[in-house]
């Protein structure tokens, strides 16, 4: 079967991936690659991208992977948008955050300041959420989508704080220079703890490992690129790019062991619990990249060439396993583990495939994964028996998780109706498949890639020696007995069903999932009743508004030093026509409290306005007094406008409404409390010499060099444009907003 | 319904408030406005014909369908002239001519970019009061 055609958008996709991927390799032959242009340089950001060993290796999962995981996409994503009843046409939005989080993801690992990193960072959390709420009509999705958002974008506060730790206490951003010049202290402490906040949770581990399983949400060519290669790779990515920093501190690298531990537990149990084909998987993710942190918390040589190994690996096999699941629910509808079953008959290649990259996560031999292993096993036992122990069982449980996937998906009897599945959907796989064989025969080349990495994040060699030892060292025996152990707990799976069914259990009535959800729920609620008082009516929105202020602006007025603060000054006789002006302005202020009818009270309303802009005028200020005086008129002429379109009778109704007493006496307390503050501030303003400001002089004398006679429009459209600029882009999204809350509310 | 008063003196007023406000934006930097002021002398122009004729009246006979683009077009122009010094290697918002060099006159009208700046800002103001407007008296109108 060929399938539907190939959209221009997926093409593209594809084209991106793969041209960054050739990209990539022809830059690091010829010698690397390097970027350092001034970015904000008021701040010393510099926009650095640098091509190192460990930038290559991620840069390669990402765009390869990518490649590989779009062209599965191209096939996919029709039959998704199909079954959902959705227009074809989306289908370019798909690839476009695809081709986005590619670029982002690029961009995280080429970047040596960190201040870009953190951008990327963001980037990429941005992307990950238009990807997992690609069904956007479902509110699980959505859901997802906004959980994966918040728990990695609030954790990403801590590496900003991290940043500008790291900034205040050496004077520098870029990871090189601070790498040189840190030392061990408190700076380095919280700045690695706080980054270690960060890089964890990307990474899904323990506990705030929850967001990953619900992202399963997403279609599966997303969870296939963003949950094996990209998203949380970049986690485990940052540990290494900072793990020079991190090893001054022993205790973090303790930390990092710990969480390791934890999540191969955590994940690699709720794996063999799991039913559902994709969220098997994402706890083998959650599982998998423990490894990869525990062996970043053994640090030295060792533990940095087993963990650039074992992304290597895993980024290939999960990939291919979970778009096993996605081709594997598309040909039977099924989505859960008992409701398929010996599949390896009616499709041959498919089982082959994905055999391979299992194979390869069980790190058998003959496979690329065995040597994740060994290397895995080796950096244990050089730390030392109880965690050579630990990492014997860790072993096991994957063997036991990947064996139960794919045997009850392939294996044993099954009368499932199985449908045809176009090559591109079967053929990445395969190829994946093709790929951790042939490391597992010729590991030189993965061996060489892993090592270019494992060398910056040691900061020193780290060989990755990847070779089959025919006799009895530790290794070896570890992996025999993960093996057989690995075997025996996937026959007693079904005893330790409701063992493992309790902790699931557990972990959903009290675990941070929950803490999340009610966290969220009261935030939610806690909004709505905020909301509730601000907009319920006009006069709670004033109160809520004039209230606070006065009491923050007498504050202000009683903790001022006193002295000659208010003072009445003389009267002299030019003054006398500003005083009228001022005493028909408070007359007209008056007279708004008076009037029922509507339009009354906006004349009254606009006399105060209109009077207001002749003492402007009288100040002298004839640009401000012309602005108030245009303002005013569009304001009366608004109104008479409004009030026309309100019919008549609804107007006097409104206008004979009586608020009760108590609503009257708050009213008045109010408007009084806000008018004696604001007196009093404007009062003292005025009792003070207005200070000399040399702005003002040095503007005036400017402005006829800037050909302009009128002081106040070459400040607006010249000294000040830039203000001017946002201000009108201001106006701008206002009206809009405006205009489009008007249609949206009469529409509805 | 409106008065006849009113409707007439609406009418009469329409062309020469424009021209005022034409007036105060290119004479804005030599006497008292700027391209705010314009813009809303304009706007209050549209308003007036919106409160004496209504909706339908206007819309066929005021091009208001075009403010939102008008604001837009508005925003375009003062970015351009914020942004067309960069492409000249000067720093952003450099106007010309510079300082100490003679304009060029028209009759009595100097040709300072800053101006086309202001033109901006007043497209922008005008397009903006118009889409409100717009919102306003017909909210059953597609969003633009």
């Amino acid at each position: 079967m060929t399938g539907p055609r190939i959209t221009w958008s997926a093409l593209a996709a594809v084209a991106i991936a793969a041209a960054a991927f050739a990209a990539t390799w022809v830059a690091w032959a010829a010698g690397g690659f390097a970027v350092d242009v001034p970015w904000a340089p008021a701040w010393d950001l510099r926009l650095s991208l640098e091509l190192d060993g460990l930038a290559l290796l991620y840069a390669v999962l990402a765009a390869g992977i990518g490649a590989v995981v779009f062209a599965y996409a191209s096939a996919y994503v029709p039959r998704h948008l199909a079954h959902e009843g959705r227009p074809r046409g989306e289908e370019a939005r798909l690839h476009a955050a695809m081709a986005l989080f590619l670029v982002s993801m690029l961009g995280l690992v080429l970047a040596r300041d960190l201040i870009l990193l953190f951008v990327f960072w963001d980037l990429t959390a941005i992307a990950s959420w238009l990807l997992i709420g690609f069904d956007r009509a479902s509110r699980h999705a959505r859901l997802s989508a906004l959980m994966a958002l918040l728990v990695t974008t609030i954790t990403a506060v801590p590496l900003l704080i991290a940043i500008l730790v790291l900034r205040r206490e050496y004077g520098t951003t870029q990871i090189d220079e601070l790498i040189a010049v840190a030392r061990p202290g408190w700076a380095v402490a919280l700045a690695g703890a706080l980054i270690a906040v960060a890089a964890l949770t990307k990474s899904a581990q323990a506990p705030l490992h929850f967001w990953l399983p619900r992202a399963m949400a997403a279609p599966t060519p997303v969870s296939a690129y963003l949950h094996s290669a990209a998203m949380v790779a970049a986690g485990v990515f940052l540990l290494s790019r900072t793990h020079p920093l991190l090893a001054l501190e022993p205790a973090l690298l303790d930390v990092l062991l710990g969480v390791g531990l934890l999540s191969i537990v955590v994940g690699g149990l709720l794996a063999l619990w799991a039913t559902d084909l994709k969220r098997l998987l994402a706890y083998s993710t959650i599982s998998q990249y423990g490894y990869v942190v525990t062996m970043l918390g053994i640090g030295g040589a060792a533990g940095a060439a087993g963990a650039c190994l074992y992304v290597l690996v895993h980024a290939i096999a999960k990939s291919a396993l979970f778009m096993t699941a996605g081709a594997v629910t598309e040909a039977t509808g099924r989505k859960r583990l008992p409701r398929v079953g010996g599949l390896a008959r009616r499709m041959p290649l498919l089982a082959a495939g994905s055999a391979a990259a299992a194979a390869t996560l069980a790190a058998l031999p003959l496979t690329l994964g065995f040597f994740k292993d060994e290397l895995f096993f080796k950096a244990a036992a050089e730390r030392g028996t109880w965690l050579a122990i630990a990492a014997v069982g860790a072993a096991a449980l994957t063997l036991a998780y990947i064996g139960r996937f794919w045997g009850g998906v392939f294996l044993g009897r099954g009368d499932v109706a199985v449908e045809p599945l176009e090559r591109r959907l079967v053929w990445p796989i395969v190829a994946l498949g093709a790929l951790a064989v042939a490391g597992g025969f010729v590991p030189g080349p993965f061996a060489s890639l892993a090592q270019e990495a494992a060398d910056v994040t040691a900061a020193g060699p780290a060989p990755v020696d990847v070779a089959y030892h025919l006799d009895t060292r530790t290794e070896n025996a570890m992996a025999v007995a993960a093996w057989l152990a690995g075997a025996l707990l996937l026959t007693a799976r079904a005893w330790l069903q409701p063992l493992l069914s309790a902790l699931a259990r557990a972990g959903e009535a009290v675990g941070p999932e929950r803490i999340y959800t009610v966290a969220l729920g009261g935030l939610n609620a806690l909004s709505n009743r905020i909301h509730d008082v601000e907009v319920r009516d006009l006069r709670a929105r004033l109160a809520a508004v004039l209230v606070p202020a006065s009491a923050l602006i007498a504050l202000g007025v009683v903790f001022t030093p006193a002295g000659d603060t208010y003072s009445a000054g003389r009267l002299v006789g030019a003054d006398v026509p500003l005083v009228m002006m001022l005493a028909v302005c408070a007359l007209a202020a008056l007279a708004t409290t008076r009037p029922r009818r509507h339009l009354r009270l906006a004349l009254a309303l606009s006399a105060v306005g209109f009077s207001l802009a002749v003492v402007y005028a009288l100040l002298g200020a004839a640009d401000i007094a012309l602005v108030a005086v245009l303002v005013e008129t569009l304001f009366a002429l608004l109104f008479v406008g409004v009030f026309s379109l309100v019919p008549a009778r609804a107007l006097r109704k409104e206008a004979r409404r009586r608020a009760s007493r108590s609503a009257r006496a708050r009213n008045v307390a109010i408007a009084a409390i806000s008018g004696v503050v604001t007196t009093l501030v404007a009062w003292g303003a005025f009792s003070r010499p207005i200070p000399d400001d040399p702005t003002a002089q040095r503007h005036l004398a400017l402005a006829d060099e800037a050909h302009g006679k009128d002081v106040v429009t070459v400040i607006l459209a010249d000294f000040r444009g830039l203000d001017t600029l946002v201000e009108i882009t201001v106006v701008l999204v206002a009206a809009m907003a405006v205009a489009t809350l008007l249609h949206g509310r009469f529409r509805a | 319904m409106t008065s006849v008063l009113t409707r007439y003196v609406a009418r009469l007023l329409l062309a020469p408030v424009l021209i005022v406000s034409v007036g105060i934006l290119v004479k804005g930097y030599a006497d008292v406005g700027d391209g705010f002021a314009a813009g809303v002398v304009a706007a209050l122009a549209l308003l007036l014909q919106y409160v004496a004729f209504g909706n339908d009246v206007v819309e066929t006979s005021l091009p208001i369908r075009w403010s939102p683009g008008i604001a837009v077009a508005g925003l375009t122009l003062a970015v351009l002239v914020f942004a067309a010094p960069m492409a000249l290697g000067d720093r952003p918002l450099e106007h010309l001519p510079a300082a100490g060099d003679e304009p060029v006159h028209i009759g009595s009208l100097e040709l300072i970019t800053a101006v086309a700046f202001d033109v901006g800002v007043f497209l922008l103001v005008l397009g903006a009061v118009g889409t409100i407007i717009g919102s306003l008296v017909d909210p059953d109108e597609e969003a633009p």
